[in-house]
């Protein structure tokens, strides 16, 4: 079984008052492909460093199969991982560098060169065998580095920013190869990328970071339709979901022109809290654009049609100043630059945070 | 995707088509193409031009006559020359050691070159792989063991040579102190080849240690991390991870060090003088030189020179077997 | 929306727990030994660097009778330097600054124009340039100084200060436009074409965008010249022939007799002719590392 841990796990660098990781919890099951994602800085990477042995554990500890890792060098924690840049070794071929690792543990050579064809026949890297790293191309390294790490058949797969350095196209293509690959294998993986549209459609489970701290760790349906704090909820979906601070009213808050009605749970939370002001989030997708004049009105700047659907930029007068809102237009009839159109709510696909902490309530 | 906030724009007419015509011919492109170039490198050329391939030229011819400084004309004293030609019985006789000599300071030769390049590389790997970690006093220590470079070469010689003094040298004192006997360090013995060794290694090492380590910061960390992933140990890293990735820059670095060190006039000459146990090729010929024979002088050039051209060729071929770009 | 379970945590501060074992070994410190043993190192190493220049300095201040002692300190004098400079001495090191500086304005002028074309524009024939340039460096003094010398003597260069600045020329030029085109190299072209683009002559381009962007380069070629012309013995040896004339490397030949070396007068002056270095040295040294790597390594 090889589960992974971090319990109440930090890394603070000298000379630096604010941790890079700051008192991780978390959990990942055998077999889960867990990704963590977050802004530049938010310590996803330092987290995955500290499992890997790359960087000191301050305070708390990291467990593997459920033994304390912490003090252990990298190659004795049973891991193995792919970097960013891949880092192969330059004046080794491709056979050579997958099989490194297996070299230095004494595996005889018969059992090495097969265990590496067949890591190669899974990749696609068969031709390839004898080449060395400058002669293959970006797609063509990423595949060695993950065949480096397969050989090596570790309890744990790591991999920090694996698709970073690939085109668009390719990114997209070796993404579902490597979501594949780990479902076929059945690894545990934990996966750092700075990317949610990767986070979203690899994951079993998603734990977001900023700062070098755990917003959320949930998985990508909970992450996208319940999100525990306004950073996640701003985070998660493209285009990004509309956070506006907005006055509570009796009925609900006061979106401009709108009444959104908010439910008994999130008013009481809102009044045990002794809010006179909630931030609201309403996704594109949950305006509607409706046709009497009742409803929030948006002046329109800028319509991006995609084709199947169109999302519409325009500004929105609330409160006492004017603030940019988007709204994804699902039918072929779109609104004109210049354009008012009036907006309303679907129900029950609001969320609201507290604006002082960022917490959701209810 | 199309936005609709601007009406689309139709660009300005194509470019008219390229005027029929004369191509121009090859040469008149590449002028056109590169003359900035030729401008700035042809200072170089004509100088080397003038200074170095026309003077090897005519060291060239001279090895074929019996110049010295005796028959050779001067052209300010209106002497003409009486030097005949005598086709390459330089050659034949150096070669074929009729002096006696040639294959001893050949061999002496060699042997100062491959040491001291050895040491060298040794000295100067260690040292910056010692320096490449952060600790205090980094750049102090950078500083001090980068200040033989920056001595010059005869002052070295001169200090060296006080050193190993024989009467009043430290080393001997020093060495007196520990209950060991004064040592001939310059004497009439092959002593006075290790002497010159340890000069030459004390001077040469800053360049090796400056250049290997500029290599071993350009190596990505991350291959490090990779290696200790893989369960490299310390040494497994060093020979798996730096010295491959110290390649280019050791080939390069050593190429050199060879040619300078086969070449290196000062030390030997200002320290050994003419003693025969120190004489290496490039001394030897001066010697020659000094003493008037002019054309056998230049034979001992023209020999020198292949060798090392020799050597450089090969080097670069092996070099270019291993997948080196050179 | 069914409930998923889901791990929601919230960061609180934790108590932190009494870890067993103690003190977790880092890996960024290194080990108390392990940093001893490497300082060691580098103080001996260090010492052997400096100490053959400290002992002259230090019998530069000992009458030459005393040189041999081993006292850092006896009957401190400074006659040497005023025996010294009393005689040609200064004539001499005159010369020598005035060789070495023109050598180093003119030297790195010519490497850097060089080797910019060569980096820059890859010209038909600039392989065999750059090799022929290699070449030269495997020349042997003895091959060239005759015909060298006669050639100057045609030109009535002899003991005159051009016939040094042009043979050292020879000598650094082509090995720093080989550095110096490394160097260049690792200036991305995209600034050249910025500068095109902006109106600049290639001219231009070189001499106001890249020059001050391979300050290091620049540095290690400057650096390079000035000590070859500083120290270069075989060429100053033959070329002056008037006393006035000499540079330092010939000049101070004069204090090592055939039996009887002046010590303390040899060493005096020995201080006073690495000073000059060690200061253009000092003003150099932070750009060493950098313009040596990539010049030196790229082929």
């Amino acid at each position: 079984m090889a589960e992974v841990s971090y319990v109440n796990a930090s890394r603070i660098y000298p000379g630096n008052p604010i941790p890079a990781v700051n008192d991780l919890n978390l959990e990942v099951g055998d077999g889960e492909f867990m990704v963590l994602v977050g802004p530049s800085g938010s310590g996803k990477s330092t987290a995955l460093r500290m499992l890997a042995g790359l960087e000191d554990i301050d305070t708390g500890e990291v467990r593997i199969s459920g033994k304390d890792v912490s003090n252990k060098p990298p190659k004795d924690r049973d891991i193995a991982m792919v970097f960013q840049n891949y880092a192969l070794y330059p004046h080794m071929t491709v056979a050579e560098n997958m099989g490194f690792a297996l070299k230095l543990k004494g595996v005889p050579r018969s059992q090495r060169d097969t265990r590496v064809r067949e890591a190669a026949k899974l990749l696609d890297l068969e031709r390839y065998l004898d080449r060395k790293p400058k002669a293959l191309s970006g797609g063509q390294r990423q595949r060695v580095a993950m065949g480096r790490a397969i050989v090596r058949e570790p309890a744990v797969f790591l991999m920090d920013e694996p698709l970073s350095n690939l085109d668009a196209k390719l990114r997209v293509e070796t993404r579902a190869n490597i979501a594949a690959l780990q479902a076929r294998l059945g690894t545990t993986t934990i996966y750092v990328t700075h990317d949610q549209v990767e986070a979203m459609t690899m994951g079993h489970r998603v734990a977001v970071l900023k700062d070098g701290e755990l917003q959320q760790c949930d998985t990508p349906r909970a992450l996208y339709d319940r999100p525990a704090n306004a950073f996640v909820a701003g985070f998660i979906g493209s285009p990004a979901m509309n956070l506006k601070t907005v006055p509570l009213t009796e009925g609900g808050a006061k979106v401009g022109d709108l009444l959104v009605p908010l439910t008994r749970t999130v008013l009481d939370a809102a009044k045990a809290a002794s809010l006179s002001e909630i931030t609201i989030g309403i996704r594109p997708e949950s305006f509607k654009v409706s046709t009497d004049e009742a409803g929030l009105a948006l002046h329109v700047d800028l319509v991006e049609e995609l084709g199947a659907d169109a999302y519409v930029y325009g500004t929105a007068h609330l409160g006492d100043t004017d603030e940019q809102v988007v709204v994804r237009v699902a039918d072929r009839a779109v609104p004109e630059m210049g354009q008012t159109i009036r907006l309303t709510v679907v129900p029950d696909e609001t969320h609201v945070f507290s604006p002082a902490s960022g917490e959701r309530l209810g | 995707m199309t936005t609709t906030t601007t009406p689309p724009v139709r660009r300005a007419g194509d470019p008219p088509a390229a005027a029929p015509g004369r191509r121009p011919g090859r040469l008149r492109k590449s002028w056109d193409k590169y003359w900035y170039a030729y401008a700035m490198v042809t200072p170089v050329v004509i100088v080397l031009g003038v200074l170095v391939f026309y003077p090897l030229i005519r060291g060239v011819l001279l090895t074929f006559t019996n110049a010295t400084t005796r028959n050779i004309g001067n052209p300010r004293f209106d002497r003409p020359g009486t030097y005949r030609n005598i086709g390459l019985d330089n050659y034949t006789n150096i070669l074929s050691n009729q002096d006696g000599q040639f294959y001893k300071v050949l061999v002496r030769t060699v042997v100062w070159t491959g040491s001291c390049v050895l040491l060298h590389y040794v000295i100067g790997l260690g040292l910056a792989v010692m320096l490449n970690r952060e600790m205090r006093g980094r750049t102090a220590y950078r500083v001090l063991l980068i200040l033989p470079w920056a001595v010059p070469a005869f002052i070295s010689a001169f200090a060296w040579r006080f050193l190993f003094n024989e009467q009043g040298g430290l080393i001997n004192t020093a060495l007196g102190w520990v209950g060991l006997g004064p040592v001939s360090w310059l004497g009439q013995s092959n002593l006075i080849l290790l002497s010159v060794i340890i000069v030459n290694v004390w001077l040469g090492v800053p360049f090796m240690m400056v250049a290997l380590l500029g290599g071993l910061q350009s190596i990505p960390a991350e291959q490090y991390e990779a290696a200790e992933m893989d369960g490299a140990s310390p040494w497994q890293r060093f020979t798996n991870v730096t010295l491959p990735g110290l390649r280019s820059v050791s080939m390069t670095v050593i190429l050199l060090g060879t040619i300078w060190t086969f070449n290196m006039f000062p030390i030997i000459f200002l320290i050994a003088r003419s003693n025969e146990y120190a004489q290496i090729l490039v001394t030897y010929s001066y010697n020659l030189f000094y003493n008037g024979q002019l054309a056998r002088s230049a034979t001992y050039g023209v020999i020198i020179l292949s060798l090392l051209v020799i050597f450089a060729t090969g080097y670069r071929r092996v070099l270019r077997k291993q997948g080196e770009v050179w | 929306m069914a409930a998923i379970e889901t791990t929601v945590v919230r960061s609180t501060a934790s108590d932190t727990t009494a870890r067993p074992g103690g003190i977790r070994p880092s890996r960024r410190r290194r080990s108390r030994p392990a940093s001893i043993a490497l300082h060691a190192g580098l103080i001996t190493a260090s010492f052997i660097a400096i100490f053959p220049v400290f002992w002259v300095l230090v019998t530069s201040f000992k009458p030459t009778a005393d040189a041999y002692s081993t006292a850092l300190w006896r009957n401190f004098t400074f006659e040497n330097y005023s025996s010294v400079l009393d005689s040609r001495f200064p004539r001499w090191f005159l010369n020598s600054v005035i060789v070495a500086m023109l050598t180093m304005a003119l030297g790195v002028f010519i490497s850097a124009t060089c080797g910019y074309a060569m980096s820059r524009f890859r010209f038909p024939g600039y392989r065999p340039l750059m090799w022929l340039f290699l070449l030269t460096q495997m020349f042997p003094v003895a091959i060239l100084i005759v015909p060298i010398y006669n050639i100057m003597t045609r030109l009535g260069l002899i003991d005159t200060y051009w016939s040094l600045i042009l043979a050292y020329c020879t000598v650094a030029v082509p090995f720093c436009s080989y550095l110096l085109k490394g160097y260049f190299d690792t200036v991305p072209i995209e600034i050249d074409e910025a500068g095109r683009v902006d109106g600049l002559t290639p001219f231009g381009t070189f001499w106001r965008l890249i020059v001050p962007l391979a300050r290091p380069g620049l540095a290690v070629t400057a650096f390079y010249t000035f000590l070859t012309a500083w120290g270069e013995v075989a060429y100053a040896s033959k070329f002056m022939t008037s006393e006035k004339q000499y540079t330092l490397a010939f000049g101070m030949q004069v204090y090592v007799g055939q039996f009887k070396t002046e010590w303390g007068d040899l060493a005096a002056a020995s201080i006073m002719v690495t000073v000059p270095a060690l200061v253009v040295f000092y003003v150099v040294q932070k750009y060493l590392v950098s313009g040596l790597t990539a010049g030196g390594t790229k082929g």
